[in-house]
């Protein structure tokens, strides 16, 4: 089945839109034991070895420069 | 020294760190952060070793609530071997040849960077670029990024894209070697960018990076994040210093191919146990590309705040890839898997199939106290990590030599203060 990004698209808006988080109830999502990079400079060494030791990328932002692919 | 190309542009700032909105930033009300991060790694594979040191630097100035600028330096010492010849089982068994050379290497990576992010209620718009040097590459990298909050904040959506226009040393073939069999590794990075680089060029690497964030909190205790990444990679890819056997009396200078296109979704999950005062954190990752390696990443993490300055993490990690199409332990022949793969060959044992496990620990202590430190400090972050990694390889070998002991050691300690 081929998959029609417009479809795709439809369906992420229509299920965010449910969501309903108030405000007020937002206290332990704003936790930094919540926050998927809340440490980010502290782990990008070790993201840095780890990704120049495998044959993947992706999922943890685009910037950088520099090989350092030893 | 350069060991592979292509990942050249992993991430060193996670974009990604803006997604989950609306939680407070530790340094929300600061003018000015200053961020500085120490790493040591450390690897003793069978017949190499690998030594590095990471510093860092960071500075982050506030002068208006809607604009940051960004500075900083990084950098890699490193000393250790690497493999400058690859052999396999079926030449090894034959030969025995002393084709495992752990060649020293001692480089210097240094990155400077700088980023200007202009942020609104609901919006904001970053660029940036970074800059960085090693003794046989240079690396000149752009990127940008737009991040937007929808539904009461609940919702964000993320677009980043960064260019890199990269060079690597190689050294000059003899006007007799036509064919890619026939050329030579390089031999050291002597000459390498300089005016008087006889026997030296440049080859070019270009490499296009685009991500796509969407974060979503469902409830007040669990929040997703769905992210796809594409890079797509056009140059010089192999390791200009290694060489590998392709048969009796052949060896020549790796050689992988120019273009390379790369794709993975990321699904991460994060849901609060109140009862626990803890949350975890489950990382699912599935990547493909076309020079067909295919893996798939699972990561757990578990964090827990204690008394109230403390949190402590514990991570576990699993990594599983198969080879590229062109991979071959051996290319002088045996039974399959082994023998020649086409008109590429290469002795990188990121590009092989194998598997990994990764377990660490962090602990960060935070303090923000009522009154500022020495008049002028109004927060301060501690953080310290540890992490072990094994690798299990299916196929690599050196010249037949099974590599084990392929533990990994990542200690990290960082500080973060707030003016």
């Amino acid at each position: 089945m081929k998959l029609r990004p417009e479809l795709l698209i439809f369906t992420v808006l229509s299920l965010t839109g449910c969501a309903t988080v108030a405000p007020q109830q937002r206290a332990i999502l704003a936790d930094p034991t919540m926050q998927f990079d809340a440490d980010a400079k502290h782990e990008a060494a070790l993201h840095h070895a780890i990704e120049n030791r495998e044959g993947s990328m992706g999922g943890t932002g685009v910037s950088g420069g520099g090989c350092g692919c030893n | 020294m350069q060991l592979t190309r292509g990942r050249g542009v992993v991430p060193t700032l996670s974009l990604a760190a803006a997604l989950v909105a609306l939680a407070e930033p530790a340094h929300a009300d600061d003018v000015v952060v200053l961020d500085t991060s120490h790493t040591l790694f450390y690897e003793a594979p069978t017949k190499t070793h690998m030594f590095v040191y990471s510093p860092s630097a960071d500075v982050q100035a506030s002068p208006w609530t809607w604009l940051d600028v960004r500075a900083g330096w990084e950098a890699d010492v490193v000393s250790g071997a690497s493999v400058a010849t690859k052999a396999g089982s079926a030449y090894g068994n034959i030969h025995s040849p002393d084709v495992v050379t752990a060649a020293s290497v001692k480089d210097l990576r240094n990155m400077g960077r700088g980023e200007v992010a202009i942020k609104g209620d609901t919006t904001s718009l970053t660029a940036g670029y970074a800059y960085g040097t090693e003794h046989d590459y240079r690396s000149n990298s752009l990127h940008v990024n737009a991040r937007t909050d929808a539904y009461q904040h609940n919702t964000q959506f993320e677009l980043s894209y960064a260019r890199n226009f990269d060079q690597v040393c190689d050294r000059v073939q003899a006007s007799a070697a036509v064919l890619p069999s026939e050329w030579t590794a390089l031999e050291d990075s002597t000459g390498c960018f300089t005016k008087a680089a006889a026997g030296r060029t440049t080859r070019d690497i270009g490499v296009d990076t685009y991500e796509a964030s969407w974060a979503q909190s469902w409830t007040p205790v669990f929040v997703t994040q769905l992210t796809y990444s594409a890079q797509l990679v056009d140059g010089f890819q192999s390791d200009p210093y290694r060489s590998v056997v392709l048969g009796e009396g052949i060896k020549a200078q790796e050689h992988e191919p120019n273009e390379r296109a790369r794709e993975a979704v990321t699904a991460r999950f994060a849901y609060y146990f109140r009862s626990l005062k803890g949350a975890a954190r489950l990382t699912l990752r599935g990547y493909h590309d076309t020079w067909a390696i295919d893996s798939g990443t699972a990561e757990l993490e578990l964090e827990k705040s204690l008394l109230e300055s403390f949190r402590v993490m514990l991570r576990g990690r699993v990594y599983k890839q198969g080879g590229a199409v062109f991979w071959s332990d051996d290319y002088t022949g045996g039974a399959p898997p082994l023998g020649p793969k086409g008109q590429y060959w290469t002795g990188d044992r990121e590009l092989s199939p194998f598997w990994s496990w990764l377990g660490g620990v962090r602990l960060v202590w935070r303090t923000a106290p009522t009154r500022r430190i020495l008049g002028i400090i109004s927060d301060i972050q501690l953080t310290g990590s540890f992490n072990v990694t094994d690798y299990s390889y299916d196929e690599y070998t050196l010249a037949g030599v099974p590599v084990s002991n392929a533990l990994a050691y990542v200690g990290t300690v960082s500080a973060s203060i707030g003016f």
